[in-house]
């Protein structure tokens, strides 16, 4: 055989598994559609009280402040990063906010200020992260740890309510029918989507999850970069604790308890790997709806809550493991 | 000679007759790759058997085969005589089947011995023996005659001495056959005299070696016999002495030698950069030009300081003296971004590591530098992104299925293009290459030396670091040679084709 033909015939079968891969990964993303779609039917089916306009605005409205999270989950895991902290920075939030409204701020600064404080928070993680050397899981385990105890000492273990009316009346409001809280996921994702998929900066997130060393020698500013992606992360962390606030009416340190694990799960579920350079969107999106449809309609079936926790953590196995099975045909 | 022939006879059970190993229509198909197309090998006791081919040719798959990390998918496999499966390593094993890869698979944490030991410890009332271990090993070290310290740890040696290791300790464990895939690729030449001397041992003690190297000169040095396998079949096995350079490589390609060491005579542009007696950690007083078109070559051994030397032009360590000249003009490099930014470009020798990120597309590779110039606003413009990636895959040919798959989908040739690829696409003018053919196969090479070419007629310079002299004098328009972190000669091309000089160049740089 000529050597032509041969590289002929190898690129043939290349470009044969180039196309199957994008055939399979758009399959990937439909099946995570079809699943919620499926899971949206059954319940509407075999429950009397799941598509009601009131339970679909409460799943939205659940739903929503995973998927903030995941989303800012997702540009940390997509570094091969991880960022541990942002349950603890959600409820370390809810005090800050209702902290700021018990003592007569107007709403809008309070939200600034509190944003501000997650941003602080996010530097403070890609600090310990790029100058001091530490690896993303123990500085994020370490500030989840300290910002729950921070929280519990400026309340002395206390909750505080929250009584202004036009900032808790915000979670329960909407806009054409839609609540106000999915808004704000519409509010997120757009501009996120512009940010990981148009923009340079997505670009260079996944650079560095593939390879941080061929990403700085191609001039990309790495330790830049991480400050970006533990700051967008702690941010959407830290608007998660205004949101809850707003929709419990409350600021408490131990609020979202194990948040994490969902926000983690539910990038996970969307098609994010781990060890970085594989993330999306949608995935995100699409991974906290369906978890939160677990709960919600397990709920509405009075499953036990305690199977809810079981069958989430089947179901990560279970879509990781033939997400794993796409990716090693490669 | 013959002495040597009668050890192997004694220690290998079988008479003459039966070889050690046989392999009757080997075959091996993974999904729809055909990897194995009925191969036939023998391998008598004793003897040193090389095996020759391209990347792809299927010699890593054979090795797989004979270790049990693959089973076969047809054929037979006899081991003196008796039929055997080969179905798990542990089985390779147990038959004194041994192989040392290419890319090391130990512990770097441990010490040298405890490497050694690996799986075997000395063990005294559920204790381990470290005192007994690292005497033991350091016995074994001295006898093979490598000049590693056994209570080192393994990461503070050099690859080529962690290769050594790996080889020390292939042969400690009753092992009668052992491969050896590309052992020197990253041994110095006193590396590869040891590792040669031991192979001579081994053969003497009745040990049957299979020998895979690219470099055919070790092949004709070394063996007595050779196989060429070409695409997955078997094409021949001749006595190494009935054969030559020439007849190997056209069964290995089926493709004329004259084609392996292009080289085309490009005229020499302006000046690009140069040096004046700059000195900086690991090298002194060292002054090099490079014009546009030109292709410098450093040589030395590793360690004689011409990596330091191109970190420093690189900005990666900061010099201590002298002056770097760009286009006539002083400049100051103090860290890798102003090299880059002024139009050096670095390909460096470890792909993997450093290169490319190898499991995004080939279009973000080649793009990521440049970045910056395809936004528009805050958004890429989608259509620059396209054809800046699609400009350099044709011109310097890459060949990919798309711009969008993997850059791990790609050959190590197409792979190292990515990198070339993407410094021109940020105009880079001056490109070091850090030993860019090690480990790759003639083919390959030839595309190389090809993308040297297509590079330097666009005006471009080229610094190439090679420890494999014949590529250096095939490719390198000047010469210079290295040793202990001094420029101690400079050869200009004219002369370079004579061998007496080619020898010179050898005891320049080992200082003999």
């Amino acid at each position: 055989m000529s050597v032509e033909s041969k590289i002929e015939m190898s690129e043939a079968v290349q470009l044969a598994a180039t196309k199957q891969r994008a055939r399979i990964g758009t399959l990937l993303s439909l099946t995570l559609v079809a699943l919620l779609a499926l899971m949206w039917v059954v319940l509407a089916f075999s429950t009397t009280s799941f598509w009601t306009y009131n339970n679909i605005s409460n799943l939205l409205r659940q739903g929503a402040m995973i998927a903030i999270l995941a989303l800012g989950e997702t540009f940390v895991v997509i570094t091969a990063g991880i960022d541990l902290s942002v349950g603890a920075v959600v409820g370390f939030s809810s005090v800050i906010i209702a902290l700021l409204l018990t003592n007569g701020f107007p709403i809008s600064v309070a939200i600034i200020i509190t944003l501000a404080m997650g941003l602080a928070i996010g530097l403070f993680h890609a600090f310990g992260i790029s100058r001091l050397g530490l690896p993303p899981f123990i500085m994020t385990l370490a500030t989840l740890t300290a910002l729950r105890g921070v929280g519990l000492l400026i309340t002395n273990g206390a909750t505080i309510s929250i009584t202004n009316d036009t900032f808790t009346g915000f979670s329960r409001g909407d806009f054409i029918g839609v609540p106000n809280l999915f808004w704000m996921v519409v509010v997120v994702a757009v501009p996120a989507y512009i940010f990981l998929h148009q923009s340079r900066f997505g670009r260079y997130l996944f650079a560095i999850g593939s390879n941080t060393e061929a990403a700085r020698l191609s001039g990309v500013n790495t330790t830049r970069m991480l400050y970006l992606a533990y700051t967008l992360s702690a941010l959407c962390a830290a608007f998660v604790g205004i949101l809850l606030a707003a929709r419990i009416g409350i600021g408490n340190a131990t609020q979202a308890e194990g948040w994490e694990l969902q926000a983690i799960a539910s990038s996970v579920i969307g098609g994010t790997s781990l060890f970085g350079a594989v993330g999306s969107v949608h995935g995100p999106l699409l991974g906290s709806f369906i978890l939160t449809t677990i709960n919600n309609g397990a709920n509405l079936l009075n499953v036990n809550a305690f199977w809810q926790r079981i069958i989430t953590g089947v179901l990560i196995i279970v879509i990781v493991y033939f997400d794993g099975l796409r990716r090693k045909k490669r | 000679m013959d002495q040597v022939q009668q050890d192997g006879k004694r220690s290998g059970a079988a008479d003459s007759v039966v070889p050690l190993l046989e392999l009757k229509g080997l075959d091996k198909r993974f999904g729809a790759t055909h990897a194995l197309k009925s191969v036939d090998l023998i391998f008598e006791a004793g003897e040193i058997h090389a095996i020759v081919g391209e990347n792809g040719a299927g010699k890593s798959t054979l090795i797989k085969l004979l270790t049990g990390v693959h089973v076969r998918s047809g054929g037979e496999v006899y081991w003196e005589g008796k039929p055997v499966a080969l179905a798990t390593p542990h089985e390779a094993i147990g038959y004194g089947i041994n192989a040392v890869h290419q890319e090391v698979v130990l512990c770097p944490h441990l010490t040298v011995a405890a490497n050694l030991f690996l799986g075997d410890e000395k063990v005294r009332l559920g204790l381990l023996q470290h005192r007994e271990m690292v005497r033991e090993a350091q016995k074994i070290l001295d006898e093979i005659g490598f000049k590693i310290a056994a209570g080192a740890i393994l990461s503070s040696l050099t690859i080529g001495q962690q290769q050594l290791v790996a080889t020390a300790r292939a042969t400690t464990r009753g092992t009668r056959f052992l491969i050896f895939d590309e052992p020197t690729a990253y041994l110095t030449r006193q590396e590869t005299a040891q590792l040669f001397a031991l192979i001579g041992r081994l053969k003497a003690k009745g040990v049957t070696i299979v020998y895979i190297s690219h470099r055919l000169e070790e092949v004709f040095q070394l063996t007595d016999r050779v196989s060429i396998l070409r695409d997955g079949q078997w094409v021949s096995t001749q006595r190494t002495a009935e054969t030559n350079e020439e007849k190997l490589i056209t069964g290995m390609i089926a493709r004329s030698i004259e084609q392996i060491h292009y080289k085309e005579t490009i005229p020499f542009g302006a000046e690009i950069l140069r040096t004046e007696r700059l000195s900086g950690k690991g090298f002194e007083d060292v002054s090099v030009r490079v014009r546009a078109g030109e292709v410098i070559g450093l040589y030395g051994l590793v360690g004689a300081g011409r990596s330091e030397f191109v970190q420093s032009v690189f900005g990666r360590f900061p010099k201590t003296g002298g002056q770097i000249f760009w286009k006539g003009q002083p400049v100051e490099i103090r860290r890798e971004k102003d090299a880059i930014s002024i139009g050096i470009a670095l390909v460096p020798e470890s792909r993997r590591d450093q290169g490319l990120c190898l499991n995004l597309g080939v279009g973000l590779n080649i793009n990521l530098p440049i970045y910056k110039r395809l936004t528009k606003g805050f958004v890429i413009d989608p259509r620059a992104e396209a054809a800046a990636a699609d400009r350099q895959i044709r011109d310097v040919q890459i060949k990919t299925a798309s711009r969008d798959a993997p850059a791990s989908s790609l050959s190590g040739g197409n792979q190292q293009k990515i990198v070339v690829g993407k410094w021109l696409n940020h105009g880079a003018q001056l490109f070091i290459f850090d030993e860019p053919t090690v480990g790759v196969d003639v083919g390959t090479k030839v595309e190389i030396y090809k993308l040297f070419a297509t590079l330097l007629k666009n005006g471009a310079g080229i610094i190439l670091i090679s420890s494999y002299l014949p590529e250096v004098y095939d490719l390198a328009d000047t010469l210079h040679v290295f040793r202990r972190g001094r420029l101690i000669a400079s050869h200009d091309s004219a002369h370079t084709k004579e061998k007496a000089l080619h020898e010179a160049i050898l005891t320049e740089a080992l200082g003999v």
